[in-house]
């Protein structure tokens, strides 16, 4: 995840030279300014997210610790694991667009999306399992903050997997053209945006 | 940019269009921020109707004032929108996200204009009315402004679509407008959640969900309005005869 947008750029600094589609090494910036801007803005309201959490769990520590002992650490180890999966496939096919395009790539992007319905599917399953058991957003502040900012982030991911079709469709044309790695490669930075915010999250809600 | 023949009035208009925005934005700080406690919010949506009923009647005239600051801000949304709308089209050869865009950017005029009216209501006779109309009228200002969610984040994307969708050198707006509009719907997402809560930081008073929205929407029209500037500056959109003078002096 971290590791994604990083190898991400540091892949696309090494390799870009060998490719005609995309700029000169040094310059070269996956996707195209405006998305790293977005990822700025909002890495910087997820940030005030952050903040919000934090103090609440400092104001109530005792309801957050015991809040936090209720949830299902593996579900979220789970859902972690689909996430980082999902960005590998989702790497290896922006490598593959840029690269030995064919097949391969728009196979990738497909197998990014599986892993990305099944996050939406295990959260759905942990959301309806609290929620039958009585637990809603309006149970305490730590289910407040729970279920409205993996919500908000469940709204990425959704938004994130149409981003993710697109770029598969965009995969699937015989030849790529500059503008089309750009695509491919806006579309991954922000499949690595989503993975970035849920790893905090969990730590956030699963682990601390 | 686009070259607009014979349109002496192009850069003027756009300049008014980019203007209406700047001044949305002016207005609503004098009206909704100075004098009218939207934002920082004078009430608090867990109290009770009479805490309401006290606190606009201490503040009435001011409040009234306020609402006529913040209609003048929200009327300026139609010929903010139609800038945008107008821009857009210069790009399309059949007219589609243009109209989409007008009619999203009427919607969320006349949706603004609704808070406006909530708020004069609210401080119409609030002696008079019984404190749970106030309070309505309140939460009806709120929900107006918050829970149009689709509408504002709507028409911020379909500014952003035809930016994306464009071949290369066709964009109605350099790219990044087109994420900075993506940014700005996703901000007003969590004004969906003053449905749920009453209070702490979700509800309509809370930092998540009116702080964040309100500001992503003003910085918005901000950014969008110095978008519009920038296209009326453009080279090859300054009106015939100005160019016909500078051509004939280089020659």
């Amino acid at each position: 995840m971290t590791g994604g947008l990083i190898s991400e750029v540091r892949r696309s600094s090494m390799r870009s030279a060998a490719s005609p589609a995309v700029r000169p090494a040094r310059d070269h910036i996956p996707g195209e300014i405006g998305i790293w801007l977005f990822v700025a803005g909002d890495l910087l309201v997820f940030s005030a997210f952050f903040i919000v959490i934090a103090l609440g769990y400092k104001t109530q520590i005792e309801l957050f610790t015991q809040a936090r002992a209720t949830l299902d650490m593996w579900v979220g180890v789970l859902n972690t694991l689909f996430l980082l999966t999902g960005s590998w496939f989702v790497a290896k096919g922006v490598e593959s667009c840029r690269e030995t395009h064919g097949v391969s790539s728009h196979r990738y992007f497909a197998l990014g999306i599986l892993c990305g319905v099944l996050f939406v599917a295990n959260k759905s399953f942990e959301w309806g399992l609290k929620i039958s058991a009585g637990i809603t957003p309006l149970t305490n502040d730590f289910f407040m903050y729970f279920f409205v900012f993996t919500g908000i982030h469940l709204v990425h991911v959704v938004v994130g997997l149409g981003v993710l079709l697109v770029a598969r469709g965009v995969s699937r044309r015989p030849v790529l053209r500059a503008k089309d790695i750009r695509t491919v490669e806006s579309a991954a930075t922000f499949w690595h945006l989503i993975d970035l915010l849920w790893i905090v999250l969990f730590s956030m809600f699963y682990l601390l | 940019m686009q070259p607009t023949k014979s349109d002496s009035l192009f850069r003027k208009s756009m300049k008014f269009c980019a203007w209406s925005g700047y001044m949305a934005v002016i207005f609503y700080i004098i009206g909704g921020v100075i004098l009218g406690g939207m934002t920082p919010p004078l009430l608090n949506a867990g109290e009770s109707p009479e805490v309401f009923v006290a606190k606009i009647t201490e503040n009435q005239f001011q409040l009234q004032i306020a609402s006529i600051f913040m209609m003048i801000s929200f009327a300026l949304f139609g010929s903010f929108g139609a800038g945008i709308a107008a821009q857009t089209r210069r790009f399309e050869t059949n007219p589609v996200f243009s109209y989409v865009q007008l009619v999203f950017s009427a919607g969320g005029m006349v949706i603004a204009l609704l808070v406006a009216f909530a708020w004069a209501l609210m401080a119409f006779r609030p002696e008079t009315y019984h404190p749970t109309v106030v309070m309505m009228f309140t939460d009806f200002a709120y929900f107006c402004a918050l829970f149009s969610v689709p509408l504002f984040g709507g028409w911020c994307v379909m500014i952003a679509l035809p930016i994306l969708l464009a071949e290369e050198g066709r964009e109605p707006f350099p790219r990044w407008v087109a994420y900075a509009n993506l940014w700005a719907a996703l901000l007003y997402v969590p004004g969906q959640l003053i449905l749920f809560f009453k209070d702490g930081p979700f509800a309509w008073h809370g930092f998540v969900a009116l702080w964040i929205p309100y500001i992503a929407y003003f910085a918005w029209i901000w950014i969008m309005s110095m978008a519009l500037i920038k296209v009326a500056n453009a080279k090859g959109n300054e009106p015939l005869d100005t160019r016909l003078s500078a051509a004939a002096v280089t020659a």
